[in-house]
C-alpha cells in the first residue's frame, strides 16, 4: 500500500487534476441537432416533435413546463447555490447522432473513444447483462445479452421504450413522481430525453446487473434523463448507473427523474455512483413504490457535482414491503452534498432501514436530510436510521436534518447519528504499527465507507476505493 | 394592565400603538418597545411548513388586542399559592414570587435573600432601582429580531420578574416563580430576566399556570420570554413547569447565555395548555461552559405540543447534553425539533442529544427532528431518537408475573420518566409525580 501511495503521489497531486485526465476531457462534436439555449414551450414542442412522440406525451410535457414556471425555487437546502442556476443559459436538448447503435463498432469514433476511456465496453464484457450509454440528451449505444431478451426482459432507453411499449409507458409514466411533485421533476417531465426503461416479467430473475452510463460532454448542457423500472411479481433485477462530465468553467444542470415500481414479492436494487465534475448541479428525484412483500434497495453514492440535492424515496404500499437506502456522500473542496433518504410506511408490517455515511473534507459540506413517515394504518412497522459523518479538516461542515412523523402507535422507530473526526486513538494505533499518517487516515476512511463499498460489484468497489484514495491524498494536517 | 385581548385570530393583525401605561420608564426602554412593535408589524407571519412551523399554525398565536376588562384568575391558583407559601415557611424554598399576568407581582420570604445581596423584584421596579443592570441585559438574549412572536412580547409585556444573584453568592434552596395566566379571553405576556453572577449559583422553578378552562367562553393566550445570563463559573438550574389549563394557547421562548466555566441545567416539564409551543435555547459562550437539558412531556386528551431545543456552541471546549422524553396518550400530539449547532471557531466541543417518544395508544401522533449543524472537525457529536409503543415483551414479562396490564403499563411509564424526575428539585418532585400519576389513571 505504501508503494501505491507513493506512486500516486508522484503521478497526481490532487483529485481535480486526475478528474480532468480521467473524465474531464471533452470532445469537439458536430451535433446532429443542437437547439438554442433556454427553455420555453417551443423548445418543448421541438423535442417532442423530433422524437415523434404521441400526443399525450407532448401534452404532458407542456403541462409540466407550466408547472415548472409556477413552482418557486425551493426555500430549503442550499438556496444560495440553487439561486445561481441560470435556466436561460442551458441547452435543454442536444442530439449527438442521428440513430442509436447497438453494435459497438457502429458508434462514432469520438463517442466510442469517450466511453472506451471510461471503461464501459470493458465492464460490459466482464459482468453486465446489458448496457445503455447516454451522451448528452440521447442514448447512443445500447445492447443487451440475447439470453436476457429471450426471458422477456425489456431493457431499452426511455425514448425507444415509449415507441415500442407505449401502453406500458402510458400506464406508469409519472405515476410514482407526478410533474407536480417539485420544480425539478416538472422541468424533467417537460424536457426529458433518454434514461432507461426496464420491465422484468413475472418470476424472472435478472442474474447479472443492467447498467446505464450517463455522460455530459458539451458546456452548459442540461441532462434530463427519465428512468422507469417495473419489476413484475416475484421478479428480481439489479440496475446500476454511473455518470461523469467534463470540467468546464461554467456550470451544467443534471436533473433526472427515476420512477421505480416493485410489484408483489419482487426485488429491485438500484445502484448509483454519481461522479459528476464539480461544475454540475445535480438535482434528482428518485422514488420507488413497493407493493406487498416486495423489496427495493437504493444504493446511492455521491462523490461529484457542485451541489447535489437528492433524497431517494421508498413508499411502502403493501403489507410486508421492505425498503433499504444506503447512501454515501463525499464532499470535497467547494462541494455541497445535500443527500438523504425518505421512507413512507403506508401499509402494515412494513420495514425499512436507512444507512447514511458522509465524509466532509476541506471546506466541503455534507448534509443528511431525511424523512420517515408512518401512516396510521402502518401498524407493526419498523424503521431504523443510522447517520455517520466524518469530518476531515478544520473548515469541513456536516449537517443532519432528519424528520420523523409517526401517526401510528404500534411501531418501532430508531434514529441515530454521529459526527466526529478521525479518532486520535485510531491514528495512533495505526501509525505505531508503521503506517504513515496519510495511509492510516486513508485506511480509516475506507473502513468507514466499507458498509457501502461491500454492496457494490467488485469493479465498482475497486474504482470507489481508488477515488477515495485520491481524495484523501495530502489530507494530513 | 388595560391592554387586553379579544380572541379574534387575525393573521393580518398589527399593533397600532402601545398603550401609554406600557410606555413608561427610560427612553431606551420606550425606544426598544417601539422597535419591537415595528419589528412585529413588519415581520411576516412565519410560513407554515417551514422549519419550526411545520406542525403548528402560527395564526393560532395571533390575537387582536384592544382594551377590555381586567384579567381574572382561577380558584385553583389560591391552592397552589398556599402550597408554595407553605414550602417557603418550611424552608424548602428560598422564596416565592407570584406574578398575576404582569399586573401584580408579590414576593414571599425573600428578605433573607435580600440580605445576601440577591435582588428579586418586578422588572418595572428594577428598571428604576437597578437601571444599569437591566439596561445591560434586557432584550439581549431575546430581541425583537429573534422572531415575530418574540417581538410581540417585546412590545407588549406589562411587567415581569427580575432576579439578580451577586458574584460568589450561592442560593441553596430553589426560588419559585408562580406565573398565572388570565382566564377566558385574556392575553398575558410574562417576561423574566435572570442574571447570575460569577461563581454564583441559583435554582429557579418557573411555573406557568392558569388560563381558560372553556374553549367556548374563549381561550387564554400567553406569550412569554425568559432571558437568563450565567456569568463565568456560575451554576444555574432552571425548571420550567407548564401546567396551564385546557383552553390556553401558549408560546414561550427561553434563551440562556452562559460564560466560561459556567453550567446550566434546564428542565422543561410540559403538561399543560391546549396548544403549547416552546423554544429552549442555550448559547455556550466561554470555554468549559456546559449545558444540560432534561425535558419531560406528558400529553393527553387533544393537547398539541411543539417544542424546540437549541444548543449553540459559540465557543470552543464547551459541552452539552439533551434528553427530551415524550409520553402521549389519548389523541395528544407532540413535535420536537432539537438543533445542535457548533460554529467553525468552536473547536473541541462535545454535544449529545436524545429524544424518546412513548406512544400509549392509537390516535397519538409524534414528530421528531433532531438536527445537527457542525462547522468544524474537532467535535464529538451524536443524537438519537426513538418512537414507539410500550415494549410488548416487557409488558408480557410483567403480566406473566401476575401484574395487571394497566398496572404494568403504569410501571413501565414510571420507569421511563424516572431518570428525568430524579433531576427535579425535591420540593417540586412530588407535584410532578402527581401530574404523571393523574395522566396514567384510566390506562
Amino acid at each position: 500500500m505504501a508503494g501505491s501511495l507513493e506512486r500516486q503521489n508522484k503521478d497526481l497531486s490532487s483529485l481535480n487534476q486526475d478528474y480532468a485526465v480521467k473524465y474531464g476531457f471533452h470532445d469537439p462534436v458536430d451535433y446532429f441537432h443542437k437547439g438554442a439555449k433556454g427553455i420555453n414551450h417551443e423548445v418543448v414542442e421541438m423535442i417532442s416533435r423530433m422524437k415523434k412522440e404521441p400526443k399525450w406525451m407532448t401534452e404532458k410535457r407542456h403541462e409540466a413546463l407550466d408547472i415548472f414556471y409556477s413552482k418557486p425555487t425551493p426555500t430549503w437546502g442550499d438556496t444560495k447555490i440553487l439561486s445561481e442556476i441560470d435556466y436561460d443559459n442551458i441547452y435543454y436538448f442536444m442530439k449527438p447522432i442521428e440513430q442509436q447503435q447497438n453494435s459497438w463498432d457502429d458508434v462514432p469514433e469520438y463517442i466510442k473513444k469517450t466511453f472506451d476511456r471510461l471503461g464501459i465496453p470493458e465492464a460490459e464484457k466482464s459482468f453486465l447483462g446489458g448496457v445503455s450509454a447516454q451522451y448528452e440528451s440521447e442514448v447512443v449505444y445500447h445492447s443487451m445479452r440475447e439470453d436476457l431478451k429471450k426471458l422477456g426482459i425489456i431493457f431499452l432507453d426511455m425514448d425507444s421504450g415509449l415507441r415500442e411499449h407505449e401502453e406500458l409507458v402510458h400506464q406508469y409514466f409519472g405515476t410514482v413522481i407526478p410533474s407536480t411533485d417539485n420544480k425539478y421533476a416538472a422541468l424533467n417531465t417537460a424536457v426529458w430525453s433518454g434514461g432507461s426503461f426496464i420491465y422484468v416479467p413475472p418470476g424472472v430473475e435478472v442474474k447479472v446487473p443492467l447498467q446505464a452510463y450517463f455522460r455530459i460532454n458539451a458546456e452548459n448542457m442540461g441532462q434530463f434523463e427519465r428512468t422507469l423500472i417495473i419489476a413484475d411479481k416475484e421478479s428480481r433485477v439489479h440496475y446500476i448507473e454511473g455518470c461523469t462530465a467534463p470540467v468546464y468553467s461554467t456550470d451544467s444542470l443534471h436533473s433526472a427523474v427515476v420512477e421505480v415500481r416493485a410489484e408483489e414479492s419482487s426485488y429491485i436494487r438500484y445502484t448509483t455512483i454519481q461522479n459528476w465534475s464539480r461544475n454540475i448541479y445535480n438535482l434528482v428525484t428518485k422514488r420507488a413504490s413497493v407493493y406487498k412483500n416486495a423489496t427495493v434497495e437504493w444504493v446511492d453514492g455521491n462523490l461529484g457535482s457542485r451541489l447535489t440535492m437528492k433524497y431517494p424515496c421508498i413508499q411502502l404500499l403493501g403489507e410486508g414491503a421492505r425498503g433499504e437506502i444506503l447512501s454515501v456522500a463525499f464532499a470535497g473542496v467547494d462541494q455541497h452534498q445535500d443527500a438523504g433518504a425518505k421512507v413512507i410506511h403506508a401499509a402494515p408490517r412494513t420495514s425499512s432501514r436507512i444507512t447514511s455515511k458522509s465524509v466532509s473534507k476541506d471546506n466541503g459540506r455534507a448534509s443528511y436530510r431525511g424523512l420517515v413517515k408512518i401512516h396510521k394504518n402502518a401498524e407493526g412497522s419498523k424503521v431504523s436510521v443510522e447517520c455517520d459523518a466524518l469530518l476531515i479538516g478544520s473548515d469541513a461542515r456536516s449537517d443532519t436534518y432528519p424528520t420523523m412523523e409517526i401517526d401510528s402507535e404500534k411501531v418501532r422507530v430508531e434514529h441515530e447519528a454521529r459526527v466526529s473526526k478521525v479518532a486520535e486513538e485510531q491514528l495512533f494505533y495505526l501509525t505505531s504499527r508503521g503506517l504513515s499518517e496519510d495511509e492510516a487516515r486513508l485506511l480509516i476512511v475506507n473502513g468507514f465507507m466499507e458498509p457501502f463499498t461491500k454492496e457494490l460489484p467488485l469493479e465498482y468497489a475497486v474504482e470507489l476505493n481508488r477515488l477515495i484514495e485520491l481524495e484523501m491524498e495530502g489530507s494530513i494536517g | 394592565m388595560n391592554t387586553k385581548a379579544t380572541m379574534i385570530q387575525n393573521s393580518e393583525y398589527t399593533i397600532s400603538d402601545i398603550s401609554p401605561e406600557l410606555m413608561r420608564g427610560p427612553q431606551w426602554l420606550r425606544d426598544l418597545r417601539n422597535k419591537a412593535r415595528e419589528d412585529f408589524n413588519q415581520a411576516p407571519l412565519p410560513r407554515r411548513g417551514l422549519h419550526l412551523w411545520r406542525y403548528t399554525d402560527p395564526g393560532k398565536f395571533m390575537y387582536e388586542l384592544n382594551d377590555a376588562s381586567d384579567t381574572t384568575y382561577g380558584d385553583n391558583y389560591d391552592v397552589v399559592e398556599k402550597i408554595e407559601r407553605h414550602h417557603v415557611d418550611e424552608g424548602t424554598l428560598a422564596g416565592l414570587v407570584t406574578d398575576l399576568g404582569g399586573r401584580e407581582i408579590k414576593r414571599y420570604g425573600t428578605e433573607a435573600l435580600a440580605e445576601k445581596g440577591v435582588i428579586i423584584m418586578p422588572l418595572s421596579e428594577a428598571i428604576e432601582k437597578q437601571h444599569d443592570l437591566v439596561e445591560k441585559y434586557l432584550y439581549q438574549a431575546i430581541s425583537s429580531q429573534t422572531g415575530k412572536f418574540e417581538a410581540m412580547n417585546g412590545a407588549l409585556w406589562n411587567d415581569g420578574i427580575f432576579v439578580y444573584v451577586p458574584n460568589g453568592q450561592v442560593i441553596e434552596q430553589p426560588l419559585h416563580l408562580l406565573r398565572e395566566a388570565g382566564m377566558e379571553n385574556s392575553a398575558t405576556f410574562p417576561r423574566l430576566l435572570v442574571v447570575v453572577g460569577k461563581n454564583a449559583g441559583l435554582t429557579l422553578v418557573d411555573e406557568y399556570g392558569g388560563g381558560s378552562m372553556d374553549e367556548d367562553k374563549g381561550i387564554s393566550f400567553v406569550n412569554g420570554a425568559v432571558e437568563i445570563f450565567g456569568l463565568a463559573e456560575s451554576k444555574v438550574r432552571y425548571v420550567s413547569l407548564q401546567r396551564q389549563t385546557s383552553a390556553t394557547n401558549s408560546y414561550l421562548t427561553h434563551r440562556a447565555q452562559i460564560e466560561q466555566g459556567a453550567s446550566m441545567l434546564t428542565i422543561p416539564l410540559v403538561f399543560g395548555g391546549s396548544l403549547c409551543k416552546q423554544n429552549f435555547g442555550v448559547r455556550l459562550n466561554g470555554a468549559g461552559a456546559h449545558s444540560d437539558i432534561y425535558g419531560l412531556l406528558f400529553g393527553s386528551m387533544r393537547q398539541h405540543f411543539d417544542n424546540h431545543t437549541l444548543h449553540h456552541h459559540a465557543h470552543g471546549s464547551t459541552s452539552s447534553n439533551i434528553d427530551f422524553k415524550v409520553v402521549l396518550k389519548d389523541r395528544a400530539q407532540s413535535a420536537y425539533t432539537g438543533l445542535i449547532r457548533i460554529e467553525n471557531g468552536a473547536r473541541n466541543c462535545e454535544a449529545y442529544q436524545e429524544n424518546r417518544n412513548l406512544l400509549l395508544n392509537p390516535g397519538t401522533k409524534a414528530q421528531t427532528i433532531p438536527e445537527l449543524e457542525i462547522l468544524n472537525e474537532d467535535v464529538s457529536c451524536s443524537h438519537g431518537a426513538t418512537l414507539g409503543s410500550i415494549d410488548q415483551e416487557s409488558l408480557f414479562y410483567l403480566q406473566a408475573r401476575g401484574i395487571a396490564k394497566n398496572e404494568a403499563v403504569r410501571m413501565i411509564v414510571s420507569g421511563f420518566v424516572t431518570t428525568t424526575l430524579n433531576r427535579v428539585p425535591v420540593d417540586l418532585r412530588e407535584r410532578i409525580e402527581t401530574f404523571v400519576a393523574q395522566r396514567l389513571e384510566g390506562i
